[in-house]
Parts: C-alpha cells; structure tokens; sequence
C-alpha cells in the first residue's frame, strides 16, 4: 500500500512538473489549435500576408484574440463557419503579449531563410 | 530616362513576386530565397525592416521608384498581398550603362530625323513664298527668248539700209533723221546681242583665241560713237597694245556693255575714258554715279538703278558672268554725281 502510494505521489509529481514546464503559449493556445485541420504556423502565415511586419502582426492577433469575430478573422469565411469563432482570451495582457511573443519567436521569417 | 530599364525590372520583380508566393506557402519546410542570375534581390517588411538580402547595396530609399546608386540600378516594388510578410521587393542589377548609351542615341536618331523634317519643311515654305519671284522671272526670261528671237531679221534690216544709204544726196536735215535712226537701231541692236548672248549664245562652246584688244576697243568707239555723240560726249582713249585669251564674241559684249553704259548713264557734254595698259583697261566716265552702299548689287540681273534709261538691266550681269568664267576681276569705283571707273585686270 505503502509502495502504490509512492509510486502514485511520483507520477503526479511527473505529472506537474511537466505541465510546469510547458511556457504559456504551449499550454493556452496549442491544446486547442492541435484538433484543428489549420496548423498555428500556417494561421501565422496568414497574419503575414495581411499585417507584414512584427508590430502589425502581433497587434492584429493581440485585438483578435481580445475581440474575435468573423470580420476581423485571417481565417477563410468557410474556416470560420466550419469551426467557429474562438472564445474571448482570459489571459491578463501581460500574459498574452508573452504568449503571443513565443508565437512570433516560433514562426518567423526573419533569420530563417538563406 | 530609365523607362527600358524599368521595363526589364518590373519584369524581374513580377517573376520574383511569383517565386516569394511560392515559397510563402511552401515556408517553413523550404527556406532557400530565391535567385535569379539576371538579379539580386531583398525583401522588406511594411516598416522597412529587412527581411532577407542578396543585394549589394544595403541602402535602399523606398520613396523612389527606380534610382542608380554606385554603379546599381534598384528598382523598388511595393506588393500588394505580403507573401512572407513582404511589403517591398527591391531588384538591383548592376548599372552598366547601355541605357545611358541608348538614350544618347535615341537623341541623335530623333535629333536628326527632327531636323530633317524641319528642314524639309523650311524648303517647302521657302519654295512656296518664293514661287511668285520665280515664276515672274521665269515669265520676263520666256518674254525675252520669244521676243529676241524675231527680232533679228528686222534690225538687221534697219542697220544695213542705214550704211548703204547715200548720204551725200541727202539735205542736212534728214541726215540728222537718219543719224537718229542710226541711233536707235544700234541701241535695240545692242540690247538685242545681250538679250540673245544670255537666252540662247551662252551655252555656246568658247571659241577662245589670242584678241587685240586696241583693235577691238577701236572698232567698239566707232560703233557706238553716234550714240556717244548724240549726247555730246566725247571719248578719251589712251591705249597700248595689249592681248587676251578669250572668245571673240563674249569680250565684244564685254567692252560693248561697259561703253553702252557709260554712254547711258553719262552727262550731255561728258566724257569716255578708256585706258587700255598690258593686262588692265579702266573705262571711266562723268556721269551720275551709284551710291557706294549699291556697288555690291549692281552686277545683279534685273537690278537698274535708274529707270530713267531703257534697258532690262541685264548688261552688267553678262559683263560679271562672263569675267567670272575667265577668272578675271572687275573692281567699280563710283561717285555720285561725279562719275564710275570701271577696272579690269586680268592675268598674261
């Protein structure tokens, strides 16, 4: 008993660590977009074509994600009217500028082509 | 100037926004920029951040279109759909400058055919306005070839009766008659030989031979001595021998002229001179005189300057003619009111 209580405490333990480990945009924003057909790289690409530059990108997403509707949205109007019009974020602002930082980290252009 | 360049460039920006579409949607999985021999090329964000460069040049001034800077031409392209987040695309080819070239001689090929057209132009106007002077000439020279040619038989006529008519018969006052007629008839007579020397005798071959000239000068006073004397004038000659190389008949015309005009234009009562020396002879007279500003033209066909006296004013136009074809000099020295030297001067 003693034992599976152990093993029990360790693997919670793994458990949260783990979670701990993941940074904010892992664990607020991925866990959603993963079940969708349109990867967050290929969304971030969409911001590109409209916004350009890393200012105006993150602006965009930021009022996005604070006001989502269909109008605004990168996103096709069939994209939107198959899955939906996200939740407002609950993320505090200097969460999301973190989140949305690591997002632009992740994808951009600058330093990756040769 | 740099429009065929613009051309060639906006082209290459065309297939490099093709090319940046592609791989916009091919990114991440490829990463390689694309390359064009025939260019290089950068991409920058809607704020003017580099995104990625091959050019040479790192400057770029965004408010131009298409500039050369240090031997580059840039031409500057804004997209309108930001593949890869490109908001401007910049080709740059080195600046060879064959364009430079090619508007130099593009200058000079319009240039020339502008000018051409203008001076095409300029002598189709100039032969309009002129058309009224040339035709008229054209008119008073057909006039003068219709007219000399029936003139011939009459006056020769006229001049043989009057030297076979006997004079001794006749009473003084119809020998003044005759003198008068004698008069007239060598006047036209003259006219006529001018008339006929320049619309038909003129393209004559030369029949150039060794003149004495005192033997002719002689013969010419007599001829025109009647005339001479109906105004009282008289004749001063002072001649040696001399000799000249040239056509018998164009030097008669010559001497003929010149004494006919200052017959013409002399004073009643004046005076001839006619000094003949080795290879000069003056002929000098006390008539009326030209001005000096009006020397240059006298020897202009048509020209008179005074029309008080007969004449078409052809005389001294023949006389400079035919000088000229025998490359000898005329020179005039002229008085008003007080009498005009003429000088000729020619070579052994």
């Amino acid at each position: 008993m003693e034992r599976l209580i152990t093993k029990l405490l360790l693997v919670s333990i793994l458990a949260g660590s783990s979670v701990m480990a993941q940074n904010i945009y892992e664990r607020n924003c991925v866990p959603c977009h993963k079940d969708l057909p349109t990867s967050l790289g290929q969304m971030f690409k969409e911001y590109l074509l409209i916004y350009s530059s890393e200012k105006f990108v993150k602006a965009g997403i930021k009022h996005y994600l604070r006001n989502p509707s269909k109008s605004i949205s990168v996103m096709s109007d069939l994209f939107i009217d198959t899955y939906g019009i996200k939740k407002k974020t609950t993320l505090s602002p200097e969460e999301l500028d973190e989140a949305i930082d690591i997002y632009w980290e992740k994808f951009k252009v600058f330093d990756k082509l040769k | 100037m740099l429009s065929d360049k613009r051309a060639t460039l906006a082209q290459y920006a065309y297939i490099q926004t093709k090319r940046l579409k592609v791989l916009h949607y091919f990114f991440p999985e490829r990463t390689e920029y694309p390359r064009d021999p025939r260019f290089k090329s950068a991409i920058y964000d809607i704020e003017f951040n580099k995104i990625f460069s091959l050019n040479e040049m790192e400057r770029v001034d965004f408010d131009e279109e298409i500039y050369v800077e240090n031997g580059y031409i840039h031409f500057v392209k804004g997209l309108d759909t930001y593949y890869l987040g490109t908001r401007y695309l910049v080709i740059e080819v080195k600046d060879d400058g064959e364009w430079l070239v090619q508007i130099w001689k593009d200058i000079a090929l319009y240039g020339a055919i502008a000018f051409i057209l203008f001076l095409l132009f300029g002598l189709y106007l100039a032969k309009l306005f002129l058309k009224p002077m040339r035709d008229s000439i054209m008119l008073l020279d057909r006039f003068i070839k219709d007219t000399t040619h029936e003139l011939n038989t009459p006056l020769s006529a006229i001049l043989a009766n009057i030297e076979m008519m006997d004079t001794d018969v006749m009473v003084e006052k119809n020998k003044k008659k005759l003198d008068r007629i004698n008069i007239a008839a060598k006047t036209v007579s003259t006219l006529y030989k001018d008339l006929t020397y320049l619309t038909l005798e003129q393209e004559k071959q030369n029949e150039d031979e060794v003149l004495d000239i005192k033997e002719i000068i002689k013969d010419r006073v007599e001829y025109f001595d009647i005339l001479a004397r109906s105004k009282q004038i008289t004749f001063q000659l002072s001649l040696t021998d001399a000799t000249i190389v040239m056509d018998r008949r164009k030097f008669t015309r010559v001497i003929d002229n010149l004494i006919s005009n200052a017959i013409k234009y002399n004073k009643r009562n004046g005076e001839i001179r006619i000094v003949l020396e080795r290879n000069r002879l003056t002929v000098s007279d006390t008539g009326i005189g030209i001005a000096e500003e009006k020397i240059p033209f006298m020897f202009d066909r048509y020209l008179r300057f005074n029309s008080s006296e007969g004449g078409f004013g052809v005389g001294l136009s023949i006389v400079k003619k035919i000088l000229d074809e025998y490359n000898i000099a005329i020179s005039v020295e002229s008085k008003e009111g007080k009498g005009t030297r003429m000088v000729i001067l020619w070579n052994d």
